[in-house]
């Protein structure tokens, strides 16, 4: 393999360094402004700068790192506490479907759901609970740290649940990778309201109309197959 | 610069996202990537110092981040952390080749020496210039060339044992 040809390698022309610093205002004036032109005009870099504050938002809303004198917090939150942080939060986006047995882990490490969103001709990564509008065309990517069979439901304000991906009576393999994108987008209707999805890892091709019927009958407390684990991301469209 | 907690926790939060997402991208997990930005912000509390008298924050950042996901890569390693963690036994195997090969990439960065992995994840991760890989290094842009030629030779006989 060419080190310079791996999947982790950077895409945009100017580097990661670049944009960070230019983000973060650490560049002098004249070549801020160098920058600035050219990720305005480059389509890779644009969208590597969007990807940028996609994650900048999501950090806006995590723990604190802990202080001298005051207890640490735990380092791997558990399903429950991730549930309760949600709960908190209500723009944060992970949580559990409905309190697990003991025996059953909900939620994955390494397991994603991402979503991005192209409005006119800008694309951005979308943060959870994020704004878009109606005709907005969306794109779905899943991070998993091992093979697995996803599906991306939805219910929408009216409380009515459809599979956005795939389209097929069963979740769709995916190959293991970070930000996998679907091969399915889609474009948002004109419905306005809080948007619920519901992104699910399993580890069998499971028929998807059951989870869709109960997302829509329970109004989003679905439960999943027991080889299934799920993540839970909102948007509002107006 | 004054970097009470107060100061840290707002660095946190106008900077954390340059840890979080190339330890997303280096760690291929998300939870090995929030631990590894409360480490390096919970570091900075105990000891401020570390990044006082730094040039930039962001680089510092770079730095920092890139020395914990390469420890965390050799950890996983030698102890098979992330294999025990991420695979579930028994899952089937669908052999998607983009994830194959970034999980990969990861494992041959965990055989690498520090210096010239970094200069990998500068170079190729990063997209940065050799001037840039050579900044955050404190080499001269001839020894990242050195180091990445070092490392594709290093990473092509790795291939060939593999």
């Amino acid at each position: 393999m060419n080190l310079a040809a791996t999947p982790l390698c950077w895409n945009a022309c100017l580097s990661a360094l670049r944009l960070d610093r230019w983000m973060m205002g650490e560049l002098g004036a004249a070549d801020s402004e160098t920058v600035g032109t050219h990720v305005s005009t480059c389509a890779a870099c644009s969208t590597a700068v969007a990807g940028m504050r996609g994650v900048r938002e999501e950090v806006r809303v995590l723990p604190l790192p802990p202080v001298p004198g005051r207890p640490a917090t735990r380092r791997r939150v558990t399903a429950v506490t991730v549930a309760g942080l949600s709960l908190a939060l209500a723009a944060s986006l992970l949580f559990v479907l409905r309190t697990p047995p003991a025996t059953e882990r909900v939620k994955g490490p390494g397991l994603g759901l991402a979503m991005y969103v192209q409005h006119g001709t800008e694309v951005r990564r979308a943060a959870p609970g994020e704004t878009v509008s109606p005709g907005d065309a969306v794109r779905f990517a899943v991070s998993t740290p091992r093979p697995a069979f996803v599906a991306v439901l939805s219910l929408d304000p009216a409380g009515k649940a459809s599979v956005y991906f795939p389209q097929a009576p069963r979740a769709a393999q995916v190959p293991a990778g970070s930000e996998v994108p679907l091969p399915l987008g889609t474009r948002l209707d004109t419905t306005t309201g809080e948007e619920q999805l519901l992104g699910i890892f399993c580890a069998s091709a499971v028929e998807l109309e059951p989870i869709r019927e109960a997302l829509e009958r329970r109004q989003g407390a679905a439960s999943l197959p027991a080889d299934c684990q799920g993540l839970r991301w909102s948007f509002v469209k107006r | 610069m004054i970097l009470d907690p107060a100061a840290i926790a707002s660095l946190y939060r106008s900077h954390g996202h340059v840890v979080l997402r190339r330890a997303r991208t280096l760690l291929g997990s998300e939870a090995d990537a929030r631990e590894v930005l409360q480490e390096i912000f919970t570091a900075l509390v105990r000891n401020p110092d570390a990044v006082r008298s730094a040039g930039s924050i962001v680089g510092w950042l770079y730095q920092a981040t890139t020395h914990h996901c390469l420890n965390t890569l050799r950890k996983a390693r030698t102890g098979a952390r992330v294999l025990e963690l991420h695979v579930r036994p028994g899952l089937t195997e669908i052999g998607g080749p983009r994830g194959e090969a970034a999980a990969e990439v990861r494992r041959l960065l965990a055989l690498l020496p520090e210096d010239v992995a970094a200069a990998v994840v500068y170079h190729h991760l990063d997209g940065m210039t050799h001037a840039e890989v050579a900044e955050l290094l404190g080499c001269s842009r001839r020894q990242v060339g050195y180091l990445l030629e070092r490392a594709q030779g290093l990473w092509d006989r790795a291939e060939q044992t593999a």
